[in-house]
Formats: structure tokens, C-alpha cells, sequence
């Protein structure tokens, strides 16, 4: 268990060291930090000129998308960013549970979306009088923080796909894509077309910015219980294919030698 | 004169050639707009009282335009740095604003292929007519609009040349410049103090050109104000160039290579 | 009057040193180099790695100013009448960058003809030219990313002489290319000069200095240390004799006290696997092979070859000697 924990711990902080040590504060403030507010701005607007919702409605769906990118692009890049610096095979080669050496790499992955989502929120709450009672906070970060793990797990699989094709920047920017027109962040669910609400049910993020615009407003933890549990089920769901698919790809990977290929 | 017109077209030409065999900026101008578009459409079909579909096609093909540009122009002097051809450019003896101009205005030109990729999508998944009131004014503010912001565009790079830190700006401008430039969200949605800033972006009068030139409305002001910042932009350039060829061959503190 | 005149250029940079507390630090890079080149001459400017060959050539096609000094180009200022210079010198440099990658060789050459003011329908004529000149015809549509290395050097080539200049800078042409195609490269530099060109060239490789120029000038730590035709810099050290000793294990200390024995001029060490190779230029007036080998008692020691100085061993008591 006790060394279980250390590569869990030691891995995540090593890779995440080595990840971002080109982010300087010049970069990391405007894109992670000041991206947030300007599109929870731009969308708020957009809603005010298509005559729908309120500000609100967009703060909180715009800022879980956020923290739940944070996490997508994490997740995915710290597969990728293993393979583009070599180091993948020599990862994948080790002893050390797999498991706990890229859930490891998550708990970095994971303190970024929080803090991601929560400059969103005060972007929100400065800039369009976005408003919520002190005591639903900590239930809003609960929520983010299960979409962020719905995302981790997206992420997973998404850095698994990205080990075989060479092509984890398109499959990541796709999956944004979808995530920004499927889940209900700007566009209310009961208006999407038929089939598109019914493939949100199944991504992450959709049901916890439902359950988060309903907590924002007031309601209690207790009533949004099933998109809680809905939403940890999607992420292990994902985090598992995820997993089982880089296991499988990493042994064709072997196979035909192509592992390094960056 | 007509050589430096000549010198600029040549360099456009050869600069849209190679960004549109990068398969990178292709996917960026052709696809990323789509996404926004989608998200327009729906949005402004939930409603009754939202702009047409149209107006959300040309917004969404305009900010096509300014990704392109806001994300590729800003390092495109120091691109050609990194392929080692930026000192054969100054090493030529056509001027530095001829010779650079050019890059940024086919970066912002790759635009075009935002606005056909929009403007069919809209056509085909949502039904959005595509109907041009004054045709001629709609060929003549696209190019209009390309030039202006591809010199914002210049003067862009040529500041990001200078000072590298701020190059990591260009990304974050992105949904700034959409939100405030009007190309989905009208002007007059938005604080007083936002429009002397907004008159002053050239993405604001192309879009302007752009919009009227299709669904009706008077072209000529917004055209006549691309021209106006295009000079100035350029001169800007100009000056910002000027510095960054002191600091180069003068003071070595900034490489060629 | 001669094409290419340096006079007493001096080139300094600034740097800092240091991460946290950064303190200015000024190189001289440029020491003081004075040079003319006469029309129609190959001339080479030779000398080892960071020796000033790049900053000086860089001052002299204008895109580098003088920190002092003054250079002519064809009588023009460099730093006065930059823009006049330019459109009368061509500049090639050696490797792998500086092309369109994706485009083809016409593209390429279309676009810089344009740059350099040669247009209309001479262009399409004089790019064909330089292509036959070069040795690309037939492949000028094909995209450069495909070109190896020795046909990108000549694909510099035809861009730096579109718009036919009279004097063509070169720096490191060769460097990199496979023996086979230097050997092309440097017959189409010397068919330049012979076509009417002034043509200077730098380079690192004794060889080609050799062989192409017509008169070198030896570039050490940013100053001139000898300059002449290839057969006056090897009678500086004719008369002279080399001995080369191979040696297993040499360190320092044993190389300084062989540089003291009088008659030495200079002592290289060559490494060479698990020995190394000791060069030791001598003024040939005594036989020196004894006292050399008592130095290095104690030490294993195997071939020992006698042998008349090159222009190489010339180079090396140039540029060694302080």
C-alpha cells in the first residue's frame, strides 16, 4: 500500500514538474487563468443576444466546462507528453502499478481544473454580478470536482487513442469540440436536437453543470444526487476503457515496435 | 510603386501556398469556425427574438478569420526565424515592410477558407439561405477586411518579435477581440467605454463591411475605415520594424537567426 | 579599387552572464580585421569554430553594423548605403535552413527573384539559368523537403545569384555535404569566379581553402593571424618539419613541457580511439625526435612518423600560437 501511495504521489509530482516546467507565469496566467473569464464573458453575451437564459445560467456551465478542459487536456497530454519525451516506454516498462502511476499524474491534472474553475466563477461573479449563497460552494466544488474526474477519465481515453494514432492534439481539440456543443453548456438541453441531448446523457459534464446550475440557485446536495452518482459512474466507466485500451495498445505497441514513435 | 505592389502579391501568393499545404492551419481556419458557428446556430434557434442565421454564419466566418490571425500572425516573424530565412528577408534589398506584410495578410487570407467552410455548413446541416444583397460590395469588403486585419495582424508580430513575452498574449485575445469586435454580439450590447476600442480594431470595420455588404446597409463607412486603419497599422509596423532591424543589426540583441 | 574592403572592423556583443543576478558581459567577437579583396578573386576567410568568420562576414552584407570601423562593398558604405550593397551582393549560407520546405525550388526562387527586384519576363529566363548553372534543372518542381542536403547548398547557390550580382558571399557552403557533392559545389563556386564574380568565402575546412581560393586570410579568436596565398602561408612553416607520435595516455602537463623544448613551434593533440596523436611542429634545425621521447619516458609510445608540414599544420601554428 505504502509504496502503492509513493508512486502515486512522487509520480504525479515528477511528471507534473516536468510537464509544466515551461509554463512560466506569463503564460500560465493568461491561458489558464484569464481564458476562463473572457469566455464565460463572450457566451454570457451571446445568451443576451440570442434572448436566452440569464448571465448566470452561462457562468456556471461556461466555468465547469473550463475545469473539466483543464482536466480533458491534462489527462490527455500527459500521455502524449510522456511518449513526445521518450520517457513512455521506460514509464510503461517499470514494475510499478500502472494504475497508480497515471492516477498520479491525475491529482496535478485535477488541482489545476479546481483552481481553473474557480477564477471562472469570480471572473463571473465581478464581471456579471454572478451571485451564490456561501453555503452552496462547497457543494459546487464537489460537482467540479466529479466532472473533472468524468473528464479525467475522457482524458485517459483519449491519451490511449492518441498513443496509437499520432494524433492526440485533433482528438483532444474533436472532443472539446463535442463537449462545447453536446453538454449543455450553452445550449439548454431541451433545445438540441433529439439524438444530440440523448449523446449528452452519456458524456461527462452534462449531468453536473445541470446539477450545478441547480445548486447554484440553492438547491441541496441531496437533490442531485443521481447526476452525482451518474457522473462518477461515466468517470470510472471511462477511466476503465481508457485504461484497458492503453494496456492493450501498449502491448501491440511492443509488438510491432512502435511505441517511441513520436 | 507598382513594384512594391508587385513584391507584395508575389510574397502573398508564395505565403498562402505554403500555409495551405500545413495541414495544421487548415484544420484551425476550416474547422475551429464550424464549432462556433454550430454553437451560434443553436443558440440563436432556441429563441424567437435572435438575429437570422445568416448574420451568425458571417459572424462566425469573421472570427474564423481573427483565430487564424490572432493565433498563427503573431509568431509569424519569429517563424521564419526558426527556418532560418528571416535573415535573407532583410538581407533583400525590398524593404522589411514589403517583404513581411505579405505573411500576415495570407495568414489572415486563409480566412477565406472559414468563410466558404461556414457559410456551406450553415447551408447544408441548418438551411441558412445564403443571399448577398450588394454581390460586388461582398467581393470587395472580403479582401478589405482580410488586409485590415492581417495588418493588425503585422503589427502584432512585429511587437511579438520585440517583446517574446507578450507573444503569449495572442492566445488570450481571442474571445476578447470576438466579444468586442461585434461579429456576433452587437456593439450596443456592450459598455459605453467599449467602442472607441472597438472603432480602433479593424476586425470591427471588416465585419461591419462584411455584414452590410450581404444583408443590406450602408458598406462604404466601414470600408472607408479598413482603409483608414490599414495605413495606419502599417505605419505602426513600419515603426515597430524599424526598432526591432536597430536592435538586430545594431546592438546584436535580438538575432536574425 | 578593390570590391571588398575591411578596415579595422570591430564587432562587440553584449551579453549577460548569470541567471538570478544578471551582469552585463561584453565579447569582442571582431578584434580589429582589416582586408581587401580585388575583383575577380576567390578569396577564403579561414579559421576554426567561434574564430569571428560569421560576425565578419555578417558586417560585410550589411546585416550586422560594425561596432567600429568601416567597410566598402563596390565602393559602397555598409552601413550608410546598406540598401545599395544589397541589391549588388548575393549571400549564401551553408545547411539545412532557409528554404520553403513545402514549396518547390521554383517557388522558392520565384519568390526571392521578386525580393531582389528581378521581375517580368526576365525572370522566368534567369531562373532557368541558375537552375542549369546549379545543376537542378529537371528538379525545380519538386518540393524542397525532398532535396538532400548537398542539392539544397546549390539551391542557396541560384538564390543568391538571381539577380546576378557581382560579388557573392558565402558562408560555410560545403558544411555537411558529402564528398561527392563539395567536390560539385565547389567546381560550380569556382565556375563563378571564373564566369567574372568576386566571390568570399568562409569555410573551416583546409581543404577547400586550399584548393578554391586564391588568396586566405586566417581568422583566430576575431583577428587576423596570417594572410596570403595557400603557397605563402605554407612557407611560413617550410623549412620546418612535423612529427607525429602516438602516444597512450598524455596529460597537460607533459604537452607544456614539449611546447618549452626549444625548436618546437606548436604541439597538437589529436584523440584517436584509446591513444592520442601528438603533432608537434618543429623548426627543423635539429633533429628533435630524441628530445621529444625523453620527455614522454614513462609513457607508452607507439608509431613515430617524420613528415614535410601541409597547409593544415600552417592553420594550426596560425591559429594555436598566442
Amino acid at each position: 500500500m505504502r509504496v502503492w501511495l509513493r508512486i502515486f504521489f512522487v509520480g504525479g509530482l515528477i511528471s507534473f514538474r516536468a510537464l509544466f516546467s515551461w509554463i512560466r507565469p506569463s503564460v500560465y496566467i493568461p491561458t489558464l487563468l484569464l481564458g476562463p473569464t473572457t469566455q464565460i464573458l463572450f457566451f454570457a453575451y451571446l445568451g443576451r443576444t440570442a434572448h436566452l437564459k440569464s448571465d448566470s445560467w452561462f457562468v456556471v456551465g461556461n466555468a465547469v466546462q473550463s475545469a473539466s478542459l483543464a482536466a480533458l487536456f491534462g489527462m490527455g497530454f500527459a500521455i502524449d507528453g510522456e511518449r513526445w519525451t521518450q520517457t513512455l516506454s521506460a514509464v510503461l516498462a517499470t514494475p510499478a502499478n500502472r494504475a497508480a502511476l497515471f492516477l498520479g499524474r491525475a491529482l496535478p491534472v485535477l488541482a489545476n481544473a479546481a483552481v481553473t474553475a474557480s477564477t471562472g466563477f469570480v471572473g463571473g461573479a465581478l464581471l456579471l454580478g454572478f451571485r451564490t449563497p456561501w453555503s452552496q460552494v462547497l457543494p459546487l466544488a464537489l460537482l467540479l470536482v466529479l466532472a473533472s474526474f468524468a473528464c479525467t477519465g475522457l482524458g485517459m481515453l483519449v491519451g490511449a487513442i492518441g498513443l496509437r494514432t499520432r494524433d492526440v492534439p485533433i482528438i483532444a481539440n474533436l472532443t472539446m469540440a463535442v463537449l462545447l456543443i453536446f453538454c449543455g453548456v450553452n445550449i439548454p438541453l431541451d433545445k438540441l436536437p433529439g439524438w444530440m441531448s440523448a449523446v449528452a446523457e452519456g458524456l461527462p459534464m452534462t449531468h453536473a453543470i445541470a446539477a450545478s446550475r441547480r445548486v447554484a440557485d440553492g438547491a441541496s446536495l441531496g437533490t442531485v444526487g443521481t447526476e452525482m452518482f451518474v457522473e462518477l459512474g461515466l468517470g470510472a466507466a471511462y477511466l476503465a476503457v481508457g485504461f484497458l485500451l492503453l494496456r492493450w495498445f501498449e502491448q501491440e505497441g511492443r509488438r510491432l515496435g512502435t511505441l517511441d514513435r513520436a | 510603386m507598382i513594384q512594391g505592389a508587385r513584391v507584395f502579391w508575389v510574397g502573398f501568393v508564395l505565403h498562402f501556398k505554403n500555409l495551405s499545404v500545413s495541414p495544421f492551419m487548415m484544420v484551425t481556419a476550416a474547422a475551429w469556425p464550424l464549432v462556433y458557428a454550430t454553437l451560434a446556430f443553436l443558440m440563436f434557434r432556441a429563441t424567437h427574438q435572435a438575429p437570422s442565421l445568416l448574420y451568425a454564419a458571417l459572424g462566425a466566418a469573421v472570427m474564423g478569420i481573427w483565430s487564424t490571425t490572432a493565433t498563427s500572425a503573431g509568431g509569424a516573424i519569429q517563424q521564419q526565424r526558426w527556418w532560418g530565412i528571416l535573415e535573407l528577408l532583410v538581407a533583400a534589398p525590398a524593404r522589411l515592410i514589403l517583404v513581411l506584410a505579405p505573411i500576415t495578410v495570407a495568414i489572415a487570407g486563409i480566412g477565406i477558407y472559414s468563410i466558404a467552410s461556414t457559410l456551406l455548413w450553415g447551408r447544408l446541416l441548418f438551411g441558412v439561405p445564403f443571399h448577398v444583397e450588394h454581390p460586388l460590395l461582398f467581393a470587395i469588403a472580403i479582401p478589405a477586411a482580410v488586409l485590415s486585419i492581417g495588418l493588425l495582424g503585422l503589427v502584432l508580430a512585429s511587437a511579438f518579435v520585440l517583446y517574446r513575452s507578450a507573444s503569449n498574449l495572442s492566445q488570450a485575445l481571442e474571445y476578447p477581440v470576438w466579444l468586442i469586435t461585434g461579429m456576433l454580439i452587437p456593439l450596443s450590447l456592450l459598455p459605453g467605454w467599449v467602442s472607441p476600442i472597438a472603432w480602433s480594431l479593424a476586425p470591427t470595420w471588416g465585419m461591419r463591411a462584411v455584414r452590410r455588404a450581404a444583408l443590406g446597409g450602408d458598406v462604404g463607412t466601414p470600408l472607408l475605415l479598413c482603409a483608414v486603419l490599414s495605413v495606419v497599422y502599417t505605419l505602426l509596423a513600419m515603426l515597430l520594424l524599424h526598432h526591432f532591424e536597430r536592435l538586430a543589426r545594431e546592438r546584436a540583441t535580438l538575432s536574425l537567426t | 579599387m578593390a570590391v571588398i574592403e575591411a578596415i579595422n572592423l570591430r564587432r562587440t556583443y553584449r551579453t549577460t552572464t548569470g541567471v538570478i543576478r544578471r551582469k552585463p558581459l561584453e565579447v569582442e567577437a571582431v578584434r580589429g580585421i582589416s582586408f581587401a579583396v580585388e575583383q575577380g578573386e576567390l578569396f577564403g576567410l579561414l579559421g576554426p569554430n567561434g574564430a569571428g568568420k560569421t560576425t565578419t562576414i555578417k558586417m560585410l552584407i550589411t546585416l550586422l553594423l560594425p561596432t567600429s570601423g568601416e567597410a566598402r562593398v563596390l565602393g559602397r558604405n555598409v552601413v550608410d548605403d546598406a540598401r545599395e550593397v544589397r541589391k549588388r551582393i548575393g549571400y549564401v549560407f551553408g545547411g539545412d535552413r532557409g528554404l520553403y520546405e513545402r514549396l518547390s525550388a521554383y517557388d522558392n526562387l520565384r519568390y526571392f527573384a521578386e525580393l531582389y527586384g528581378v521581375s517580368g519576363k526576365a525572370q522566368r529566363l534567369r531562373i532557368d539559368e541558375v537552375l542549369e548553372l546549379v545543376g537542378l534543372k529537371g528538379r525545380e518542381s519538386e518540393r524542397v523537403e525532398g532535396y538532400s542536403r548537398g542539392m539544397r547548398q546549390r539551391l542557396h547557390i541560384a538564390r543568391g545569384i538571381l539577380h546576378d550580382p557581382e560579388v557573392v558571399f558565402l558562408d560555410e557552403p560545403t558544411i555537411g555535404v558529402d564528398p561527392v557533392g563539395a567536390r560539385d559545389l565547389r567546381q560550380t563556386i569556382a565556375d563563378l569566379v571564373s564566369g567574372g564574380k568576386t566571390v568570399l568565402l568562409t569555410t573551416h575546412y583546409m581543404f577547400e581553402a586550399d584548393t578554391l581560393c586564391d588568396r586566405i586570410a586566417v581568422i583566430a579568436k576575431g583577428q587576423i593571424v596570417g594572410e596570403g596565398t595557400p603557397a605563402q602561408l605554407k612557407d611560413n612553416v617550410a623549412g620546418g618539419r612535423v612529427t607525429e607520435i602516438e602516444v597512450f595516455g598524455i596529460d597537460d602537463s607533459v604537452v607544456g613541457r614539449l611546447r618549452a623544448i626549444q625548436g618546437v613551434t606548436a604541439v597538437a593533440v589529436e584523440d584517436r580511439d584509446q591513444k592520442q596523436l601528438l603533432v608537434v611542429q618543429t623548426t627543423g634545425e635539429r633533429e628533435l625526435t630524441a628530445p621529444l621521447l625523453a620527455e614522454l619516458d614513462g609513457l607508452e609510445v607507439g608509431r613515430v612518423d617524420s613528415r614535410e608540414p601541409t597547409l593544415e599544420d600552417a592553420y594550426v601554428s596560425l591559429v594555436t600560437s598566442e
